[in-house]
């Protein structure tokens, strides 16, 4: 049963009003549980796919065929939702891992892993369970590796442990979807490779659906299946022969 | 949660925050000395009033009006007033020891009646003193020492008389503390008897041997008729008893207390007996001329008796930290019973000319105190505008730390910070700042009104040592001998809510900038 589906999906960006199409009318579904890869060169539209089915932009009203997008997340439509709606999807339903990591300077990395919590539950709520978020952190952190770094702040950590602290915190709110953004694209690909495995090993655990962009196609030979994307159209690879 | 965990840490982060936390408080602290000193200046123009002519004034000037013996009777009976006491106050002149004359305001007053209604007594300045004046290290006051000798003064200056050499008490002036300029003020805000040498009119020098409050002044003041024509200066010689400091340079440079029987027997306002033509002329009194038996009809004169008079009797209210409106209020209606009682003979109650005057000290220099109660509304309207300046600087800082921080917006944003919650954050952060500037502010704002008169006189130090002038509160023109400061509650909530709100709103702009931003966009910032 498909978590995720896609029709009609169109976006346009204006630069000096001149009209940039990244993506043409496209259509996807990702199953429950499965790992997506997205596979396109730089500039193909990867991260505006991201972008799009996490919430953080809109698409555009309708595709060149006067079609409107559907973007549906356990049969719920998120094209038509409101901005206040769409925060809550992504603070419960969606964790962003991201190329460069984007971890807030000034505080420590559990705090940036608590971030979500503190996000998603509001001021009372938290506070009320904020030893059960803080013991989830730890855990997630051990998980990843980072239980001996919890007071270092991000600009003391290597990029690979940053790494670490950004798929923590995206995990921290028991998201059904992840969204990988070039995960390792920062990293050497040993220290991606790690990543990846920890991703993996984090996904099972968790039973989680993600859907990772990248240009490598060695990483995204990791994936349950792989997607390319060209000219802003999503391609399915070629059955074996 | 997560705005307050982001603001402690923000706070600390960056000195641009701070540096607006600065502009913050320097503001609060500028409103809050000016608004100090203004509002204390007024307090005690107000408050100096009452040391020396209470809370209400009945006043008849010049001519003066009689029974006041009696009035005071009615308005001591009444349970507002605490005490009434009886005043002349006529201008003169008087001649100093060194040679000088001054015009000087004469009020002739009973010193122990004078002492319940004002603060008289407190006034006196050559009395014991136990402990030095704060600032004399030295112990150079000569009220420390000679205790007995100072009490004899206090005795003497409250009761405005001195014996005589025959012991018989005569009547004594207590001048102000400023009107011989024969004391010299020291650095620890004392006097000592000064002026030890004197030039005569042909250049040539003495000694004077005898502090002031130790010798004798000849007053001047002229009497008029029944017409209210002034007749020739009368003088008399009068010891010096004490002197009064009461903490108003012009009073203490103009006034001159002296012993009210001798001012009335002056001004010829003492209780007297005349020759008065009979207010009812009687067709058929016949007077025979004991001389020449010749009858004629001569309405016979009579000698009546001339009640003492005074310009004013001074009332204080029950209680202090009162307002004297509803005092005022209540002598005007007793007053009014007592001139119904003595139609004719005393002025009468009312509005307008020919109407006793009954006034608050406010109602006396309501010119000068609405000027400073404008001037303070004035200065404090130029220096809030003058603030709004730090409206305009966290504005700048926040925009610059909303561009700064693009990228932790994007950040929040796409983990499901909602747009109020991003723009809350900016407005915390700006409420932070502003309570650290306010709160900065109001201690160097505490620091400075407590110490203001330390601080001025070092600032005229320093100048000193460099040959300039830089007193800047001068006695003589500003009324008091000290700087005024008053610290009111309400006004300090005025001025940190004031100091807390502009930082707010200098915040809001960035915070709604902040709030709208794209978080695709904010991530991608470079």
């Amino acid at each position: 049963m498909s978590i995720l589906r896609v029709e009609h999906l169109s976006k346009t960006y204006r630069l000096r009003r001149e009209p940039v199409p990244v993506l043409r009318d496209l259509a996807l579904s990702v199953e429950r549980g499965e790992w997506l890869a997205v596979l396109g060169s730089s500039g193909s539209g990867k991260s505006t796919l991201l972008h799009l089915l996490g919430g953080l932009d809109r698409p555009d009203k309708t595709n060149d065929h006067g079609m409107p997008p559907i973007i549906e997340f356990e049969q719920r439509r998120l094209d038509g939702l409101s901005q206040a709606a769409l925060d809550r999807y992504r603070s419960r339903d969606v964790g962003f891992v991201f190329q460069f990591y984007h971890l807030v300077p000034e505080l420590t990395v559990l705090e940036n892993v608590l971030l979500g919590p503190m996000i998603r539950r509001g001021r009372f709520a938290y506070a009320a369970h904020r030893k059960e978020a803080r013991d989830r952190a730890s855990g997630l952190l051990e998980a990843v590796g980072l239980s001996h770094r919890l007071g270092h702040r991000p600009a003391e950590l290597s990029g690979g442990e940053r790494q670490r602290v950004a798929i923590a915190r995206a995990l921290i709110n028991e998201p059904k979807l992840l969204l990988a953004d070039e995960p390792t694209g920062n990293l050497d690909r040993a220290t991606g490779q790690k990543i990846l495995d920890a991703v993996a090993g984090l996904r099972a655990q968790h039973e989680l659906t993600m859907v990772m962009v990248t240009h490598d196609p060695v990483l995204a030979s990791r994936a349950d299946r792989v997607v390319t994307l060209e000219a802003g159209r999503l391609r399915e690879p070629e059955p074996a022969a | 949660m997560y705005q307050a965990l982001l603001t402690r840490r923000y706070l600390f982060s960056k000195i641009m925050p701070l540096l607006a936390a600065v502009a913050v408080a320097l503001c609060c602290a500028m409103v809050l000395i000016v608004w100090s000193v203004m509002g204390g200046f007024l307090a005690m123009l107000i408050g100096s009033g009452r040391t020396l002519t209470g809370d209400v004034a009945v006043t008849w000037p010049t001519a003066g009006f009689a029974y006041y013996d009696e009035l005071i009777e009615r308005l001591e009976a009444d349970p507002m007033i605490e005490a009434a006491a009886p005043m002349i106050e006529t201008f003169g002149v008087i001649a100093l020891p060194s040679g000088r004359t001054e015009t000087v305001i004469v009020r002739g007053v009973e010193g122990a009646t004078y002492a319940r209604v004002t603060d008289f007594e407190r006034t006196l300045y050559w009395v014991p003193m136990e402990r030095p004046m704060p600032k004399d290290r030295e112990g150079e006051d000569w009220r420390l020492r000679s205790h007995e000798a100072w009490d004899m003064h206090r005795e003497h200056g409250l009761a405005l008389a001195e014996p005589g050499d025959d012991g018989v008490p005569r009547p004594a002036v207590v001048p102000g503390i400023a009107v011989a300029e024969a004391n010299i003020r020291r650095a620890w805000g004392g006097f000592v008897p000064g002026a030890a040498v004197v030039t005569g009119p042909d250049g040539s020098t003495r000694f004077l041997d005898r502090a002031f409050f130790n010798d004798e002044v000849t007053l001047y003041v002229a009497p008029q008729d029944d017409q209210g024509r002034v007749r020739d200066m009368v003088a008399r010689v009068f010891p010096v008893a004490n002197e009064f400091q009461s903490g108003l340079y012009e009073i203490d440079r103009r006034v001159v207390l002296a012993e009210l029987g001798a001012i009335q027997a002056m001004l010829g306002m003492n209780e007297g007996r005349r020759l008065r033509e009979p207010s009812v002329f009687d067709p058929f009194a016949i007077e025979e001329d004991p001389e020449t038996g010749a009858e004629a009809i001569r309405p016979p004169a009579e000698f009546v008796r001339d009640p003492a008079r005074v310009t004013t009797v001074l009332i204080r209210g029950v209680g202090d930290g009162r307002d004297p409106r509803p005092l005022a209020q209540r002598v005007r209606e007793i007053y009014r019973g007592f001139a119904a009682d003595h139609a004719g003979m005393v002025p009468p109650e009312g509005e307008g000319l020919g109407t006793i005057l009954i006034q608050t000290w406010e109602d006396q220099n309501r010119t000068l105190i609405e000027a400073v109660k404008k001037e303070t509304a004035l200065v404090l309207i130029l220096f809030s505008i003058i603030s709004f300046t730090a409206v305009f600087l966290v504005l700048a800082i926040f925009w610059a730390m909303v561009s700064e921080k693009t990228r932790d917006i994007g950040i929040l944003r796409s983990i499901g910070a909602s747009r109020a919650g991003v723009a809350w954050l900016w407005l915390r952060y700006g409420a932070a700042i502003g309570l650290i500037g306010t709160l900065l502010g109001m201690g160097i704002a505490f620091a400075v009104i407590l110490n203001i008169n330390e601080i001025h006189d070092l600032i005229g130090a320093v100048g000193a040592l460099f040959g300039m002038n830089t007193v800047i509160w001068d006695p003589s023109v500003y009324y008091f001998a000290r700087i005024p400061t008053e610290i009111v509650p309400w006004k300090v909530a005025v001025v940190f809510t004031g100091g807390l709100l502009s930082s707010v709103v200098g915040a809001l702009i960035p915070a709604i900038r902040a709030a709208w931003m794209h978080p695709v966009r904010a991530l991608g910032f470079e």
